[in-house]
């Protein structure tokens, strides 16, 4: 059972989360120059191409939750892109000679104004790339002007104080270690075995500090489930959270730091899988970015929880019942489906689970996002925006006629509890892993 | 020299220099950047299967993803079919190219290239309006779109000029009739050349490897595109 209590401690803690930034005075020019120079050590081929092809056609607002929701034209996702866009064009463009003389620099006020733009109304889902008719990866580029706002000090002062806190304490909302060994100690007196910190083990499981603190019941059913599957696994003190706010930031040193901290954990106990909890951005953070981090490729598979848990029921291994008839739907989180392609396996357990399961239209990789990724969810300011997303959502799933809404996302149930608390929507929201997990076959 | 014969003759060659000089300096300047390999073990390797698939699925509307006006989205493809069936359908234009070229490939009847040719003005008068009125495509326009659409709507226009008789007739004669406005059709011709590589007329090339690109990135992470 969720503690609603822990729920509401965690809303008024991230209310006062910006406070705790520590606050750094730069320079204007400075502003300009760090952001300019990070924006252009992140130009290759790709992104050459993504920032010559634009036709300003404008079918990128129609995919995108906020401007859908709000109508306001300066959300069009492609116009994210235009600093970066001045940048390459007046500096290291073909046309450069010719584009300085009608372009101007970007300013430090620019910088100020696009914070809004690629932080608080971007979870940079990734839903416009699939609109757009020249393949333009939008939400790439929105992440690089994260990354240069984030070097010019301007990264949003919530996920600045957590980014902050992950650096340089090496705890997320204060939870380290020894929040590990006291969640992990409450899980034992259930009279469960939890390896924690084994040597050797074939799989490093991780968990996130909104399991340790909020979602404890993901964690227990993630226990019951290792340990029915009978597989020689543990957790690691020192490698254990799966979120990186390096990367929700655009912090790029930092995001280098939490996955190398999990990739030298996994390698120096041997092992075979990395399973990534319930936590959208982790996913890709290490699955598709951790080998870049590392600057090799990774010696181990890393797996989302949803996809290990559709690939073992599949495969046979692990066996469910019945959860009951009833109506239920499944929220594609946009980094574990769109962005990491994790898109069939959730829905192999639930199909295995013999619910009437119903799909939202649309799903999959063109799925609506919740309105809280990529950190969304965090900045007080953004708060109304959000909600207006959230509805989408909302109504999306009320189409279904579902009865729950199951995810595999710990910042999406948050966003849709809070989007809930909002609202008083009726309908129930679940975790996957906690569904699988009730649901062992005796 | 007459209009014609500098159009037909060293302005028809400068302009050509000029646009296959601009696209190769725009691709160079482009691929010069280094691509960076991915390490993540990849879902699937089939990257050509998937580039090729996202550049032709992408010309089709995508299911799951509906523009608020159907009129905004049926647009571009008529102007697109358009301009494809009156540039390279019309007998007198395929005549130009066999002079330049030595290639030819049979023509589409005048009718049909008439009927495109109206509606592609149409198509291109009622994008330029979208452009105009529509807050997100204001907001987003640049001088770059407004450039590209004068010179893509001047050959059409000054190629209407000059349609008097049937095609037969002009094929089947060498003198030219009308030299002042088909000299200035040639010239609204070689503006769209040397503008080509400049502005985004470039998307004409660039849309295949943009596409690719994409289609390789979300098939290497197992996602359809």
């Amino acid at each position: 059972m969720i503690d609603y209590n822990v729920f509401r401690q965690f809303g008024a803690a991230i209310a006062h989360l910006g406070e705790m930034a520590q606050q750094t005075e730069i320079p204007d020019e400075q502003r300009v120059r760090q952001a300019k120079v990070v924006m252009l050590s992140k130009i290759d081929r790709q992104m050459a191409v993504d920032l010559e092809s634009c036709v300003k056609c404008g079918y990128c607002s129609e995919a995108c939750h906020f401007f859908v929701q709000t109508n306001e034209p300066k959300y069009v996702p492609t116009r994210k892109l235009d600093l970066l866009r001045r940048v390459y064009g007046r500096e290291v463009s073909p046309l450069r000679f010719v584009r300085r003389l009608f372009e101007a620099e970007i300013t430090a006020d620019e910088l100020r104004q696009w914070q809004e733009l690629v932080y608080d109304s971007c979870t940079e889902c990734g839903r416009c790339s699939m609109a757009c008719p020249m393949g333009i990866n939008i939400a790439r580029g929105v992440n690089v002007m994260r990354e240069a706002l984030a070097a010019a000090g301007l990264a949003p002062d919530e996920l600045a104080a957590v980014a902050q806190e992950q650096e340089q304490r090496g705890t997320v909302f204060g939870v380290g270690p020894k929040e590990l060994q006291e969640v992990i100690a409450k899980l034992r007196e259930s009279g469960l075995d939890v390896p924690l910190d084994k040597p050797k083990a074939d799989v490093l499981f991780l968990t996130t500090v909104i399991d340790i603190l909020l979602f404890q019941d993901a964690l227990l059913a993630t226990v019951k489930i290792m340990n029915r599957l009978g597989l020689n696994w543990t957790f690691r003190t020192g490698g254990f959270e799966a979120a990186n706010f390096g990367l929700l930031s655009g912090m790029e040193d930092l995001q280098r730091q939490a996955s190398r901290k999990i990739i030298d954990e996994a390698i120096a106990i041997g092992a075979k899988t990395v399973i990534v909890p319930e936590c959208g951005h982790a996913y890709p953070a290490l699955r598709w970015e951790g080998a870049a981090m590392a600057g090799k490729p990774l010696p181990f598979e890393v797996l989302a929880i949803s996809e290990f848990l559709g690939r073992e029921i599949k495969a046979g291994r692990l066996k469910v019942k019945s959860a009951g008839v009833r109506k239920l739907t499944y929220h594609d989180a946009c980094k574990l489906g769109r962005h990491g392609g994790v898109l069939e396996e959730p829905r192999e357990a639930l199909r295995a689970l013999g619910v009437d399961f119903r799909e939202t239209d649309p799903n999959a990789e063109m799925n609506w996002c919740c309105g809280g990724g990529a950190g969304v969810f965090l900045i007080n300011r953004a708060a109304g925006l959000r909600q207006k997303a959230f509805e989408l959502k909302q109504q999306q799933i009320d189409a279904t006629g579902a009865e729950s809404v199951v995810m595999s996302c710990g910042s999406c149930r948050l966003n849709f509890m809070n989007g809930q608390a909002n609202t008083g929507w009726p309908v129930k929201i679940e975790s996957l892993v906690e569904l699988v997990g009730e649901n062992l076959e005796d | 020299m007459d209009l014609l014969a500098l159009a037909r003759g060293p302005l028809l060659s400068l302009s050509l220099a000029i646009f296959f000089a601009g696209i190769a300096w725009r691709l160079y300047g482009i691929y010069r950047f280094g691509a960076k390999p991915s390490l993540a073990t990849p879902r699937s390797t089939t990257m050509f299967s998937a580039a090729a698939r996202t550049v032709f699925a992408r010309m089709l509307p995508r299911r799951g993803f509906h523009p608020s006006a159907t009129l905004v989205m049926i647009n571009p493809y008529v102007f697109h079919l358009g301009l494809a069936i009156v540039a390279f359908g019309y007998l007198p234009h395929i005549d130009f190219v066999k002079r330049l070229t030595g290639a030819w490939w049979p023509a589409l009847p005048d009718w049909l290239v008439v009927l495109a040719a109206g509606a592609t003005i149409v198509s291109l008068a009622m994008a330029l309006l979208f452009r105009l009125t529509d807050p997100v495509l204001k907001l987003i326009s640049r001088a770059d779109d407004h450039i590209t659409w004068i010179v893509t709507m001047l050959p059409l226009l000054t190629g209407m000029a000059v349609i008097l008789e049937s095609s037969s007739a002009v094929h089947a004669r060498e003198a030219v009739v009308y030299p002042v406005p088909l000299a200035i059709h040639l010239l609204s011709v070689e503006l769209l050349l040397v503008w080509f590589p400049f502005g985004k007329l470039m998307h004409a090339i660039l849309f295949i490897p943009g596409r690719a690109q994409l289609g390789m990135f979300n098939e290497r992470r197992g996602v359809r595109s």
